[in-house]
């Protein structure tokens, strides 16, 4: 277990990243959305989560804005840039090399 | 119970520095808290037990606090890297004149048989390197280097890894190409000046020292 947060740690910038492909999405949503792929095994502590969002917001890959929900409290949005899109694919290909390496090595 | 959520967070921000991304930041994670609490709530959990688990999946803030103050990068924002991209071409296109200089007095001395006026292109080719390997110094130090975090996953320390060394290997490059401008420059300039050609190739040794000083300088530091 401490393997798969260590690694999911690692990688919290890209998971966000391929969240936020399809549509934007908030904080909570992101977290739910991870739990639910994977069967409640991970979850991200949301320290982690929030201080990944201001280096990707930082970094230019992501940009944020406050929902308009009328009731209780605003949700803040976040929605990935071209930039973003771009850097997802490089971790993307990346990762997969790094994968195919690892996997060679603990054969 | 969403008073007492709002409370604890409250509490956790007591240290925060007090600007805009920290309230902007108390503010998203008050709204997220309170959503999965009553997510929790409608699944069937006690207030205590729904309250507690929020608490707890908040983890340790005060890591955050820090980016709240200082800039943490995670690669060279595109502007920095522009930018150095800039100061490198002008460096090559300043070398480039440089040698241009050289040729043309040195051609000019031969035809006119003038050794000063070789000389002095010389001294002008050389006047001319100096601004661009201030540059490539320059532009091999601005950055800021990769902020260290408290928990480091392997992943965080491979990149912060290949980051210094690429920075280091950019300070290094820099040095050796002073040193051997400097070199070069020093050799024409005493040779000229003192005619003495059958000993001044003693420089390159020189050189070569002064190089070899220098990576020793960079190895003892890294240790």
């Amino acid at each position: 277990m401490s393997i798969t947060s260590d690694i999911l740690r690692g990688h919290t910038e890209a998971i966000i990243l391929s969240h936020l492909l399809e549509t934007d999405s908030y904080g909570y949503q992101i977290n739910k959305d991870i739990m639910k792929k994977t069967d409640n095994r991970c979850e991200l502590k949301e320290a982690t989560l929030y201080s990944a969002f201001r280096r990707l917001e930082q970094a230019g890959y992501i940009r944020t804005y406050w929902g308009d929900e009328t009731v209780g409290a605003r949700r803040r949005y976040y929605s990935i840039t071209e930039e973003g899109r771009r850097a997802y694919q490089v971790y993307r290909q990346e990762w997969e090399e790094a994968k195919a390496a690892i996997d060679q090595l603990l054969k | 119970m969403q008073e007492k959520i709002r409370n604890h967070i409250n509490e956790l921000f007591a240290e925060a520095p007090k600007t805009r991304k920290a309230m902007d930041l108390k503010e998203e994670m008050t709204q997220n808290t309170i959503e999965k609490y009553e997510d929790l709530i409608r699944e069937g959990y006690s207030e205590e037990d729904a309250f507690q688990n929020v608490i707890h999946s908040i983890g340790d803030v005060t890591e955050l606090f820090q980016d709240l103050e200082e800039r943490n990068l995670l690669t060279l924002p595109e502007k920095d890297r522009q930018k150095k991209a800039l100061l490198t071409a002008i460096s090559v296109g300043l070398y480039i004149l440089a040698g241009v200089a050289f040729v043309y007095f040195q051609f000019i001395a031969t035809v006119s048989y003038n050794d000063e006026l070789g000389l002095l292109g010389l001294v002008i080719a050389g006047a001319i390197c100096i601004p661009p390997t201030c540059m490539l110094v320059y532009a091999a130090n601005m950055y800021p280097n990769y902020q260290k975090r408290k928990e480091e996953s392997l992943v965080e320390l491979y990149k912060e890894a290949r980051y210094s060394s690429n920075q280091e290997k950019a300070i290094k490059r820099s040095v050796s190409v002073i040193i051997w401008t400097i070199i070069l420059v020093s050799y024409f300039i005493i040779s000229f000046a003192t005619d003495a050609w059958y000993i001044t190739w003693v420089i390159f040794l020189i050189g070569a020292c002064a190089q070899a000083v220098s990576e020793l300088i960079f190895s003892i530091k890294r240790h």
